[in-house]
């Protein structure tokens, strides 16, 4: 996988995650290489997927990824999860800089 | 087939799946997690620029107790937290991240709606009780995630679009985080069927995502993959 980063590379990034899912703390390098392309095979897989399943709507949105793993329960929890998350923490920004504006207007 | 285990538990079985297998291995973990503040920092250093998202709410649903939780809204007990807090300053990693991140509050109007006291003092009631060891993983496994950036990227040369919502890179990234795990975690239990120890082999990765497509978790191409 050809992705130019500045920082901790994508290797360094599965190596955390393997040992955090119950690897060795340093796991061996062949075994990263192989997760990372199985990873990248899965995730184009899946976009493809999502692609066929968006194209007969429109566009490609959220909805056909959640779609495709609605089967797997801890997936789809997980992902929706992430969504209210992700909205929360947008309100919350947003309320935070509704409370800069007033600041700066009082001021 | 997990239900809807949660990846605590299931990460929690893993430990205690490798323990009895893997007596060198114990030792080998023991004496190498000195290597993991190398990795360490780098982790941190990416949640304050990258993930900072992720990691302000995510330890608000699951654990509130998380030493890199930088959100602390007032539901939580700051006791267990200054329990956890005390003990990461007692470590010499890099929990100096952790400390700062713990300064940074962010103010939330409401409380997260995921949020189930008696979960919460489930996890606090097991979290307190992890041994050295079993805090780094569970930090790994919470801390670490693909970068959005990079799978920005990968979605937007699979699907030529450059129309790639945040949800969706965020939705992708948690998947293929589970993914991973999976694949992790069968990879154990196959090792653990063949009675061996260490760190994880490539021949075990690969029988495990020979189940997991026999599963039916993987998606089945319609056209082979013919040039790599």
């Amino acid at each position: 996988m050809i992705n130019p980063s500045t920082g901790p590379s994508s290797k360094a990034k599965v190596q955390h995650m393997m040992y955090g899912f119950g690897d060795d703390p340093n796991p061996l390098p062949e075994t990263v290489t192989l997760v990372e392309e199985i990873v990248v095979e899965y995730v184009t897989d899946l976009a493809h997927k999502a692609q066929d399943i968006g194209s007969k709507r429109g566009k490609l949105s959220v909805e056909d990824f959640l779609f495709l793993i609605r089967k797997d329960l801890p997936k789809l929890n997980r992902c929706t999860e992430l969504l209210s998350i992700q909205e929360e923490l947008k309100q919350a920004r947003k309320a935070f800089e509704v409370d800069e504006d007033k600041l700066a207007t009082l001021e | 087939m997990k239900q809807s285990k949660d990846p605590f538990e299931a990460a929690l079985e893993e430990q205690e799946e490798s323990p009895p297998d893997s007596p060198v291995g114990e030792d080998e973990l023991n004496s190498q997690t000195p290597n993991e503040p190398q990795n360490q920092t780098d982790g941190g250093h990416n949640l304050l620029v990258d993930d900072d998202d992720y990691d302000d709410m995510g330890p608000n649903i699951k654990n509130p107790s998380h030493p890199s939780s930088s959100s602390t809204p007032k539901l939580h007990s700051t006791s267990v937290n200054a329990n956890v807090a005390t003990r990461a300053t007692t470590k010499n990693k890099e929990y100096d991240d952790d400390e700062e991140e713990e300064n940074v509050e962010v103010e939330l109007s409401k409380f997260p709606s995921s949020a189930d006291p008696a979960k919460m003092a489930k996890m606090q009631a097991i979290l307190s009780q992890f041994t050295e060891n079993q805090m780094s993983r569970y930090e790994s496994f919470r801390r670490s995630a693909l970068q959005r950036s990079n799978m920005r990227r990968l979605l937007v040369s699979i699907t030529g679009s450059q129309k790639i919502s945040l949800p969706m890179t965020i939705v992708v990234c948690g998947i293929a985080k589970m993914f991973v795990g999976e694949l992790v975690e069968k990879a154990r239990i196959v090792m653990t069927e063949r009675t061996e120890s260490g760190p994880i082999r490539p021949c075990h990765i690969r029988e495990a995502y020979r189940r997991l497509k026999l599963e039916g978790k993987v998606p089945k191409r319609s056209v082979q993959r013919l040039f790599r």
